[in-house]
C-alpha cells in the first residue's frame, strides 16, 4: 500500500530543467542504441579482418558494394519472416510455423507455375492466397478453441513441413523458372537487389500498422493484458485473426523471394527459419512476453544476424576451418545472450541512479 | 464462561498505508463455543482473520492464546498454537488426493525421510470418519464438490489438533441439506471444546449456530452479546450504526427521460436471475448489497462481457443485443471496472494511451494514430479529472490508486457515453481522491448522464443515491427511494424487507 503513495509523489520531483538529459539518457539506454553500437563493432571487425575473393579472383576485403547486397540479398527471407513475427509477439503471442509454411508455399509455387503452368500473376496470388489461408488456420485455432499460440504453431509447424514433403514426395525439385521470375531474387533494381525493394516495402507496412496505427496499439494491449483488451472493447480476435493472416502472407512472400534468388524450390525450403527470426525479433528488443517492442529493432536484430553469419564466412581462420555455420550459430547466441542482460542491467542500473538522485534530493529538499 | 479464553485479541491495531484497517478491536474465544464475527464489507473481519492466521502481523495490540501472550503469531507458529482457518474458497491441490493432500498439511516438511505409507492412509481414514465423509482418501480433490473439499479442509484442522478453528463464509457455496451438514460438524466440534470463529453474513445461520456473536464496524469493536439475547434487527443496527463522516455533494436530479430500461435480465453465468430496473438521464443509481450479490455480474452483462441469456436492455428506448462490449460502447454504455489494476488501465501503458483506447474510433477515425489530438485529448482529461502524474507519457502503473481511477474514468468518459457504469470507483482510493471522484460524479450526473454506482460502501450508496437498488443472490431485490436509512439498506440485503420502510 505504500508504493502507490511513493510512486505518487515521485513523478513530481522529476525536474523540468533536466528534460534534456533525460532525453539523451532514455535515447542512450534503449535497447535500438545497443543494437546499432553491436552492428557497427561486428561490421568494422569484419572490415579489418575479412578478406573475400571476387568473381574475377582478386583478393577483396569486406567493405565491398558486392558484399553489402549479398548480405542484403541473404537476410530478406529471414528478415520478412522477423517483420511478420513482430506484431505477433507484441500480441504475446508466438508463430513457430513461418519457416514451414515458408517450405509449403515454394513447392507450391513452383508447382503452380511450372507443373500446372500457370502464369507468374496468377501463381503468385494463388501463393499469396494460400499463404494468407495457412494464417488463418492458425488464428482460427488460437482464438476459436482458446489454444496456446505455441502449441498451435507447433502443430501446423509439422503439418506444413509434412504437407510440402507430401506434395513433392521428398524429391521433386521444381527449376528452370523463368528469368522474369528469376529477376526478382538474383538481379538489382535502381541500385539495389530486387528483393530488398519488397523487403523495404513490407518493413514501412508493419512499421506503419505497429507504431501509427490503433490495431497496433491493440496489438500491445493484448500483449500487455489480455483481460483489459476485453474491458476496453478491443475485438482482440480480430486483431489476433489480422496478425497470423498477415504472417502467412509475408511468409508466402517470402517463399516466392526464396525460389527466385535459388532458382529452385524444395520441400526443405526455410528450414529452421522461424528460429532465426524470432531470434531477430527478441535481439531487436521484443518481449517476448508481449507489449513491449519495436519494428527498428527487429531491423537491427536482422541486421546484425546477417552481417555476423555472412562477415564470418570471410574470416580467413574460419574459412580455413570451414565451420562458417556453426560459428554462426554460437555467436548468435552469445550475441542474444549479452545484449538481452546487457539492456536489462542498464535497465537496473538505471533504476539504482534514479533512486540514488532521488533520494538524495529529498533529503536535500528536506534541509533548510 | 469465565474461564480463560483459547484466544485473545486485545486493542489490536492494523494500517494500510493510510487506511486504519483494524483501530482497537478487542475479541476473546472460549474453548467450546461458537462464536460469530459479523459486520459489513470492509469492517476488518478479512484482516482480523488475518492477523489471528498469521498473515497480517498486528502494529499494536496484544495476543493471548491459552492465557499467554504471543508476540506476534506467523503461519507457522500459527500452526503451533492450533489455529486452522477455512476458506470459503479451498485451498487445496486439486490434482492431488484427499490423502495426499492430507499429508502435506500435517506431516512435517523433510526432504530425506521415507513416506510411512500405512500411517499415512491410516491416518487419512480416521480423519475422514471423524468428519464423516462419503469418500475415500483415494478421491482426486478435484472431482470433489465445493463441501466435500470444505470437509477435507476441516479433516485437515482436526488432523493438525486444531483447538481454534476459524470459518470464513463456509456456507456461501452449499445448499440447504449441505449447511446442515456442515452445521451438525461444526456442533460436533464443539463438543469436543473446539473454539470456533465463525463468519457469515447469513443472520439466521448465526441464530442457528453460534453462542456469542462479536460486531465490528469500521474496524473496531462494537461489541460481544450472547447470541440468544439479541434480535435480527438490532444486530444490524449495531453493524450500520454510524453517522456519515464524510460530506457529499448535494443531488440535482430532478427527474427525466429514462434512458436505460432493463427488464427480465437473465445471466446464467453470473448468476442473475431477472434482474428488471431502469435509470433515467441524471440520476444516479446505486447498487447495494453484499459482496458476490451479483452486482459486478449485472455491470458485467450489461456492458457485454458476460452477455445475458434472456430478458431485454433497451437504452433510450431502443432494444439492444448487447454480445460484446463493442455493441455496449456503440450504444453509449460505459463500464469502469472494479479492478482497476487488471481491468480498468493497462499498467505499462502511457497515461495518454490509456485516455484514448476506449475512444479510439473517436479520436482516430481511420484507425491511423494522430499523435496532436491524442496529446489534447489526454491533456484535457488530466486537467478536467485532476489527474496527479509526471506527464501524459508516464506509465499508467506509476500513479497512485485514485488517479488510476481517473484514469479509468477518463478513458470512458472519452467515449462521451450515456450510461456509465461505476463499479466500486472508491475502493482503496485515499479520502481526497475520494471526495473529488465524488464531485466528478455528481458533475456528470448533472451533464444528463445516467449513472449507475456499484459500491460495498453503505455511506457512499446513502450519499450518492438518487435511488437505491439492492442487491440479493442474484436478484435485485428491492429499490429503495434516495434518503433511506442505512438499516433498511443492510436489512434489504441480508434478506429481511419488511420494517422500516417509512422513507
Amino acid at each position: 500500500m505504500k508504493t502507490p503513495d511513493a510512486a505518487g509523489i515521485a513523478p513530481k520531483q522529476m525536474p523540468t530543467p533536466h528534460r534534456a538529459s533525460a532525453f539523451w539518457k532514455s535515447v542512450l539506454f534503449r535497447h535500438e542504441t545497443l543494437l546499432l553500437a553491436v552492428l557497427i563493432v561486428e561490421w568494422w571487425f569484419f572490415y579489418t579482418y575479412g578478406t573475400t575473393t571476387n568473381r574475377r579472383g582478386v583478393v577483396v576485403g569486406f567493405g565491398t558494394w558486392d558484399r553489402q547486397f549479398d548480405i542484403l540479398r541473404h537476410s530478406c527471407e529471414i528478415g520478412l519472416l522477423a517483420l511478420a513475427l513482430t506484431p505477433i509477439i507484441l500480441t504475446g503471442g508466438i508463430d513457430l510455423s513461418v519457416g514451414s509454411l515458408l517450405g509449403l508455399c515454394a513447392v507450391v509455387f513452383g508447382h503452380l507455375s511450372q507443373a500446372a503452368g500457370l502464369s507468374l500473376p496468377v501463381a503468385t496470388l494463388l501463393t499469396l492466397g494460400l499463404g494468407a489461408l495457412a494464417g488463418g488456420l492458425n488464428a482460427g485455432l488460437i482464438t476459436g478453441f482458446r489454444l496456446p499460440p505455441l502449441i498451435v504453431t507447433l502443430g501446423t509447424y509439422s503439418l506444413f513441413r509434412g504437407l510440402a514433403e507430401a506434395l513433392t514426395r521428398g524429391a521433386v525439385t521444381y527449376t528452370d523458372f523463368s528469368p522474369s521470375f528469376l529477376f526478382f531474387g538474383q538481379e538489382r533494381w535502381l541500385g539495389l537487389p530486387v528483393q530488398a525493394w519488397m523487403f523495404l516495402g513490407v518493413a514501412v507496412m508493419i512499421w506503419f500498422l505497429v507504431h501509427s496505427t490503433t490495431a497496433g496499439r491493440s496489438f500491445r494491449v493484448i500483449g500487455f493484458s489480455p483481460e483489459g483488451a476485453r474491458f476496453a472493447g478491443i475485438a482482440s480476435n480480430r486483431q489476433l485473426g489480422l496478425v497470423y493472416v498477415l504472417a502467412g502472407i509475408i511468409a508466402a512472400l517470402a517463399a516466392m523471394i526464396y525460389t527466385a534468388r535459388l532458382g529452385q524450390a524444395k520441400a526443405d525450403a526455410g528450414t529452421g527459419y522461424e528460429l532465426f527470426a524470432i531470434t531477430a525479433v527478441v535481439l531487436g528488443g521484443t518481449s517476448i512476453f508481449g507489449g513491449k517492442g519495436s519494428v527498428t529493432g527487429t531491423l537491427l536484430g536482422v541486421a546484425a544476424i546477417a552481417v555476423l553469419k555472412n562477415g564470418l564466412a570471410t574470416l580467413p581462420s574460419v574459412i580455413r576451418m570451414n565451420a562458417a555455420e556453426e560459428m554462426a550459430g554460437l555467436l548468435t547466441g552469445c550475441l542474444l545472450i549479452f545484449v538481452l542482460t546487457a539492456t536489462t542491467l542498464s535497465g537496473s542500473v538505471l533504476a539504482r541512479v534514479r533512486r540514488w538522485t532521488l533520494r538524495a534530493r529529498q533529503t536535500g529538499a528536506s534541509l533548510p | 464462561m469465565s474461564a480463560v479464553p483459547i484466544l485473545a485479541f486485545r486493542q489490536i491495531e492494523k494500517s494500510f498505508g493510510a487506511i486504519r484497517a483494524l483501530r482497537g478491536v478487542n475479541f476473546e474465544l472460549q474453548a467450546g463455543e461458537v462464536h460469530a464475527l459479523l459486520g459489513e464489507n470492509g469492517a476488518g473481519k478479512s484482516t482480523l482473520i488475518k492477523v489471528a492466521t498469521g498473515a497480517h502481523a498486528p502494529d499494536a495490540g496484544t495476543i493471548e492464546v491459552a492465557g499467554e501472550v504471543v508476540r506476534r503469531i506467523d503461519p507457522l507458529s500459527a500452526r503451533k498454537h492450533g489455529i486452522a482457518c477455512i476458506y470459503q474458497q479451498p485451498a487445496l491441490f486439486p490434482d492431488l488426493t484427499v490423502e495426499e493432500n492430507l499429508a502435506l498439511r500435517l506431516e512435517p516438511s523433510s526432504s530425506w525421510r521415507r513416506v510411512d505409507w500405512s500411517t499415512r492412509r491410516q491416518r487419512a481414514e480416521t480423519l475422514l470418519s471423524r468428519i464423516g465423509a462419503h469418500f475415500g482418501p483415494d478421491r482426486e480433490v478435484r472431482t470433489l464438490s465445493m463441501p466435500e473439499q470444505q470437509l477435507v479442509e476441516i479433516a485437515c484442522a482436526l488432523g493438525a489438533g486444531a483447538r481454534i478453528v476459524i470459518m470464513d463464509e463456509p456456507t456461501a457455496s452449499l445448499t440447504r441439506q449441505e449447511q446442515e451438514r456442515l452445521f451438525s460438524l461444526v456442533r460436533a466440534l464443539r463438543a469436543q471444546s473446539v473454539g470456533v470463529i465463525y463468519i457469515s453474513h447469513r443472520l439466521e445461520e448465526i441464530f442457528a449456530l453460534a453462542d456469542r456473536v462479536t460486531v465490528l464496524r469500521d474496524g473496531a469493536s462494537i461489541g460481544t452479546h450472547v447470541v440468544t439475547s439479541m434480535s435480527e434487527s438490532r444486530l444490524i443496527e449495531l453493524m450500520v450504526g454510524r453517522e456519515v463522516a464524510h460530506l457529499y455533494p448535494p443531488t440535482e436530479f430532478s427527474g427525466g427521460a429514462i434512458r436505460l430500461d432493463v427488464r427480465e435480465l437473465v445471466c446464467k453465468a453470473g448468476g442473475l436471475k431477472k434482474v428488471s430496473f431502469t435509470v433515467k438521464a441524471g440520476e444516479i443509481l446505486g447498487l447495494s448489497g453484499l459482496v458476490g450479490a451479483g452486482r459486478t455480474e449485472l455491470a458485467r452483462t450489461l456492458f457485454g462481457i458476460t452477455p445475458a441469456d434472456a430478458g431485454e436492455i433497451r437504452v433510450d428506448g431502443q432494444l439492444l443485443s448487447v454480445r460484446n462490449p463493442r455493441v455496449a460502447v456503440a450504444a453509449g454504455i460505459a463500464y469502469v471496472p472494479e479492478d482497476r489494476r487488471r481491468h480498468g488501465v493497462v499498467l505499462e501503458m502511457p497515461v495518454s494511451h490509456n485516455l484514448t483506447l476506449a475512444a479510439r474510433r473517436r479520436y482516430f477515425p481511420w484507425g491511423i494514430l494522430r499523435p496532436r489530438v491524442e496529446r489534447e485529448a489526454a491533456g484535457h482529461f488530466v486537467e478536467s479529472l485532476g489527474i496527479k502524474t509526471a506527464g501524459i507519457g508516464a506509465p499508467a502503473g506509476s500513479l497512485s490508486g485514485g488517479n488510476q481511477q481517473k484514469v479509468s474514468l477518463g478513458r470512458w468518459l472519452a467515449t462521451e457515453p450515456k450510461i456509465l457504469i461505476l463499479d466500486e470507483p472508491t475502493q482503496g482510493v485515499d479520502v481526497g481522491a475520494k471526495g473529488e471522484l465524488h464531485r466528478i460524479i455528481r458533475r456528470l450526473a448533472a451533464k444528463g448522464l445516467a449513472v449507475i454506482l456499484i459500491s460495498s460502501d453503505l455511506p457512499e450508496i446513502l450519499g450518492m443515491s438518487d435511488r437505491i437498488g439492492v442487491m440479493r443472490e442474484g436478484r435485485l431485490v428491492t429499490v429503495l427511494p434516495g434518503g433511506s436509512s442505512a438499516a433498511a439498506v443492510m436489512a434489504a440485503a441480508l434478506g429481511k424487507t419488511e420494517e422500516e420502510k417509512s422513507a
